[in-house]
């Protein structure tokens, strides 16, 4: 049986989903695995987040940091991202500034379509174009893209551009870019969701959109799933429990966590049939969830779904 | 301020929080309990998403109000904020001619960039709210805004507008050469015109120029649409406003929720009380509950797993404790209600009573309302029935 999570030779690995779902903790999660099973990876955040402390790093920057061997982690702040740019493209450093500072320039920029995606996906591209040593310098980036909202244009940008740009360097980085994304042993997008009505809903429309791009995406990734803490009989037998102790706080707690539990299956099932795909399935963390062993734990499953051998 | 005082006095109530805390849902439910008080309520929904419309069973309908009855007499409209239409009524209501309204609605690029152009998506859902307040005909206007900072861009959007506007600002997209600070000097302008133009090229996006075309046309509006925003600011600074920070005792949101009261703070607005949404008993289940071991005549199997559920739900309440504690502070106000972790998302006009109901409950003061899980006996669908 293939992987659910195709990973053995993708070189970029985009994670998407609502906000609030834990995108980025399954960011870290996919990059530890990853690192594990011997692949030496770059995770990347878009714009200012948690996954620094999530795998153990300090304050990320715009240049790789080194975590361990095979693990190394960035941020990409599209201002940033552009002022780089626009410094390598006018060469003149003083001009560049200026230019940057004003206004104006910043709302030309912020009104450009694409142009603060086009400038995250440069970045990333040079990721994974480096190489040292006559070989790549890492083997897989994987990206924690903008909520589910902010990421679609990220995706698109190669064609929103390109429908802009039709002659000269930047055409041709988008051109190459589309290549990539389009190639599906080398581009795979993920989707992460909560076992909730409105993060699955959001999920089945973002599928759609993903869709009509042309991309790989892979199952839904279902993150804290509660756990199934009763037995088959257990829910009956507490409806008839005496009054005494109907309202008992472990008789209470114990409904409680079936509920949720019922109604989590209840939105697994939902988005297996919208999508007839089986998602990959994280548990509920009671430890605390944003810490490096959290990671771990789901880094684990994540593994094991993508056939990643440790 | 309670909760009851701010439905009952104020006319505007803005939803602020992180995203995926249920501000959607308990603008909503604030909303429905309004009306249900009998005061002329609209709730208005910003967020793309439009989870609102799911919520009160709305249909394709944006911009418009959806009139919403809530049984014995009582009803409240919902609306989602269209920015593309506000934009294009301002423009007609504003522009000196109707001649000049047209050429603007026809250039390309305001059809393109209406909606990015610095901020002005924002606006306009202000904008909207404005008017609705103005003459909407309705007592109270409940406010769903954007996530966590995009709610400051939302309410900042007035005075971005504003600064946008600035005439400086105008010159320099017509033509971007003024950005110098010899304007004087011919070399220097002929030496940066080249240098765009040969960013342009390079890019292929001939935007630098359409951008400049777009605010030439645009600048008719400038004295009336800068007047508007100044009075849209006012009002949201307004003792007619008031902020509510709806949030939930996650982790997560202790850092978000301090970056967000100290950027509402830095626009003048102040957050009036704090309602806490999937909030657990810590009277039942808190650090310092007692543990009243497993339940009589129950077999020792059963309560081996009732204990586990009972653990489960102290972790939570623990971290819940640990989390709400630096939120309280950094958002400067008090909780003002506590809403149950409902098993289920709310789906239903009767769903949203129940939240409501937890919401004016009255037993807050950072120990919330217990879970309705075992108030529930059918425990059917994961959705209570709360018609009255």
């Amino acid at each position: 049986m293939p992987p659910r999570l195709p990973l053995a030779t993708q070189r970029l690995v985009v994670v998407t989903g609502k906000g609030g779902v834990g995108k980025t903790t399954v960011t870290a999660a996919l990059a530890r695995a990853l690192a594990d099973a011997g692949r030496r990876v770059v995770a990347v955040e878009v714009g200012r987040g948690g996954l620094g402390p999530l795998l153990g790093a300090p304050a990320l920057g715009a240049e790789p940091v080194r975590i361990d061997r095979r693990l190394a982690a960035a941020a990409i702040e599209p201002e940033e991202a552009l002022r780089d740019f626009v410094e390598r493209v006018l060469r003149f450093r003083l001009l560049a500034r200026r230019l940057l500072e004003s206004t104006s320039f910043q709302v030309l920029a912020a009104a450009a379509p694409g142009l603060a995606e086009f400038l995250v996906l440069h970045r990333v591209l040079g990721w994974i174009d480096a190489r040292r040593m006559g070989r790549p310098a890492h083997d897989v980036v994987v990206v924690d893209a903008p909520a589910s909202g902010h990421s679609l244009p990220l995706l698109a940008a190669p064609r929103t551009l390109g429908g802009l740009a039709r002659l000269g360097p930047v055409a041709d980085l988008l051109a190459r870019f589309e290549r990539l994304l389009a190639d599906p042993a080398a581009t795979l997008v993920c989707v992460v969701t909560t076992a909730e009505d409105l993060a699955v809903r959001e999920t089945i429309e973002l599928y759609r959109e993903l869709g009509t791009l042309g991309l790989t995406v892979a199952p839904p990734i279902v993150n804290a799933l509660p756990p199934r803490r009763l037995a088959g009989t257990d829910a009956a037998a507490l409806d008839h429990l005496p009054p005494a102790i109907a309202l008992h706080p472990y008789v209470a707690a114990a409904r409680f966590q079936h509920e949720r539990r019922r109604h989590a299956e209840a939105q697994v099932a939902a988005l297996r049939r919208a999508l007839g795909v089986a998602p990959v399935r994280l548990p509920f963390l009671f430890a605390p969830s944003d810490t490096t062993e959290a990671v771990a734990a789901l880094a684990g499953a994540l593994g094991a779904a993508a056939g990643l051998a440790a | 301020m309670t909760l009851d005082s701010i439905l009952a006095t104020r006319r505007i109530v803005l939803c602020v929080g992180s995203g995926g805390v249920g501000k959607t849902t308990i603008a909503a439910a604030l909303a429905v309990e309004a009306a249900r008080r009998g005061r002329r309520t609209a709730v208005l929904t910003v967020d793309p998403s439009q989870r609102l419309k799911d919520a009160l069973g709305l249909g394709a309908t944006s911009g418009r109000a959806r009139r919403v009855a809530l049984g014995r007499g009582a009803h409240l409209d919902a609306i989602l904020l269209d920015v593309k239409r506000t934009f294009d009524e301002l423009v007609l209501a504003l522009a000196p001619s109707p001649a000049r309204a047209a050429a603007i609605l026809e250039n390309r690029l305001y059809q393109n960039l209406s909606g990015t152009l610095a901020g002005t998506a924002e606006y306009m859902a202000v904008e909207q709210v404005y008017r609705l307040a103005q003459d909407g005909g309705y007592d109270l206007l409940v406010v769903d805004t954007p996530p966590a900072r995009h709610a400051v861009d939302f309410l900042d959007a007035p005075r971005r507008l504003a600064r946008l506007l600035d005439s400086r600002a105008f010159a320099i997209l017509k033509d971007p050469t003024t950005i110098l600070p010899a304007a004087g000097s011919r070399l220097a302008r002929a030496l940066l015109g080249g240098v765009l133009s040969g960013l342009e090229r390079f890019t292929g996006l001939g935007l630098v120029r359409e951008v400049g075309d777009f605010v030439r046309v645009i600048e008719d509006l400038t004295g009336a649409l800068r007047t508007r925003v100044a009075a849209v600011g006012d009002l949201l600074r307004s003792a007619d406003t008031a902020p509510v920070l709806v949030t939930a005792p996650e982790p997560r949101l202790v850092s978000e929720t301090e970056a967000l009261a100290r950027a509402l703070a830095a626009i003048g607005l102040r957050i009036e009380g704090i309602v806490v949404n999937r909030a657990l008993s810590l009277a039942t289940f808190g650090a310092s509950a007692p543990d009243p071991g497993p339940p009589d005549g129950v077999s020792p199997a059963l309560a081996t797993r009732l204990a586990r559920s009972f653990a489960d739900l102290r972790v939570l309440a623990t971290r819940q404790e640990q989390t709400l504690a630096p939120l309280v502070a950094s958002a400067r106000a008090a909780i003002v209600a506590g809403v149950p972790l409902l098993a289920g998302d709310p789906g239903s006009l009767a769903d949203l009573g129940t939240i409501a109901s937890h919401l004016f409950a009255g037993d807050v003061a950072g120990a919330p309302v217990s879970p309705p899980a075992g108030s529930s006996s059918s425990a059917s669908g994961g959705v209570r029935d709360a018609r009255r």
